[in-house]
């Protein structure tokens, strides 16, 4: 048995193996342990296939940007937040299980039975690696397609990347952030305790409710009477009309 | 099997997806399921890539790239609206239960 054969069986053992622990592992950092484990051996995959620039694209994208981006938000995501780790009822699992031999033994049909359809560039390996290698290599030659073939869906998907980054952001915005400006600059302008309103009976979502005015304290609503309290830090509350 | 061939590759990819698949339709945990989502969209560049170095030709690695990049906006977004979610739902995020993006 070649050599290439062996390596690429251990190769892709270790990879079918780490994905299957990505699906099983109780614990979802377990997962995206297992998840990089995969992805750099999938990067074995594209080096043995020629593409070496692609292999290094999927370490630093995948594993570098991606899988940190993940462990990211397992980390700022409240754990209870999650769903039990394995919840799902046994016709789920079943059905799932079901489905994905169906699939399995479909797809290996057609893999056993198909027929290429394509023009093939050149006609064999090892004059294509001859015109890759007068290029200058693989990362050469792929650059040389993209921006000549491919130039305009190279601009396309850097305007999708970034629609997306924007996307994310907004997403992500804390809600709390306006509503602590406006606090702040009503801390300052009227003489109410935390700066609120008296028609403000509860707090936002998941915040312990905002006090009201202290019993016996005279304030009027809306009015212009009040006393101004420069107050310095927005928590602080003044008391009013009693001391 | 001696020489190595493109159908290994197209068998491997397959697994590969395949787990994927089975693991977004039996775990629950929406986390999992995104990095699952991830390993489908991995198997599919390899299928791709395979596809490529049996025509002897570039544009397999070309469609190869443009995944990447979509893989990652798809990233950026996916796990902002995990954040999102997890911010404005009080109950636990059960990707059963969730059923309108608002709030």
């Amino acid at each position: 048995m070649p050599w290439d054969v062996i390596i690429f069986y251990m190769i892709g053992a270790v990879c079918v193996l780490s994905a299957a622990g990505v699906v099983v592992a109780n614990n979802p950092v377990h997962s995206a342990i297992f998840l990089v484990l995969c992805f750099f051996n999938v990067a074995a995959i594209f080096v043995m296939l020629g593409a070496e620039f692609l292999a290094v694209a999927q370490i630093i994208v995948y594993t570098g940007a991606i899988l940190v981006l993940v462990l990211f938000v397992l980390m700022l995501v409240d754990p209870d937040d999650l769903p039990e780790f394995h919840a799902a009822r046994p016709v789920q699992r079943y059905v799932g299980l079901l489905l994905g031999l169906i699939l399995l033994l479909e797809v290996g049909v057609a893999i056993l039975d198909r027929s290429v359809v394509g023009r093939r560039a050149v006609a064999d390996q090892q004059e294509f690696t001859q015109i890759v290698d007068l290029v200058g290599g693989n990362t050469q030659a792929l650059g040389r397609t993209l921006y000549t073939q491919y130039l305009l869906p190279f601009e396309v998907i850097s305007l999708v990347l970034t629609v997306g980054v924007i996307g994310a952001i907004v997403l992500a915005l804390p809600e709390r952030l306006g509503e602590r400006l406006y606090r702040r600059r009503g801390t300052i302008s009227l003489g109410h305790p935390r700066g609120t309103d008296l028609a403000l009976p509860a707090g936002p979502v998941g915040e312990s409710p905002i006090a009201g005015p202290t019993p016996g304290a005279e304030v009027v609503p809306g009015g212009y009477g009040r006393r101004l309290i420069m107050a310095r830090d927005p928590n602080e509350q003044p008391v009013i009309g009693r001391r | 099997m001696g020489e190595i061939g493109v159908n290994h590759f197209l068998f491997l990819s397959a697994a590969l997806f395949i787990i994927g698949m089975m693991g977004v339709l039996i775990r629950r945990n929406i986390l999992i399921i995104f990095m699952c989502v991830e390993l489908m969209v991995t198997a599919a560049n390899m299928s791709l890539i395979a596809f490529g170095w049996e025509l002897n030709s570039l544009q397999g690695q070309s469609f190869a790239l443009f995944t990447i990049a979509v893989a990652a906006a798809e990233a950026a977004v996916g796990l902002a609206i995990i954040i999102a979610l997890s911010r404005r739902v009080r109950t636990p995020v059960d990707v059963d239960e969730m059923r309108t993006l608002r709030d």
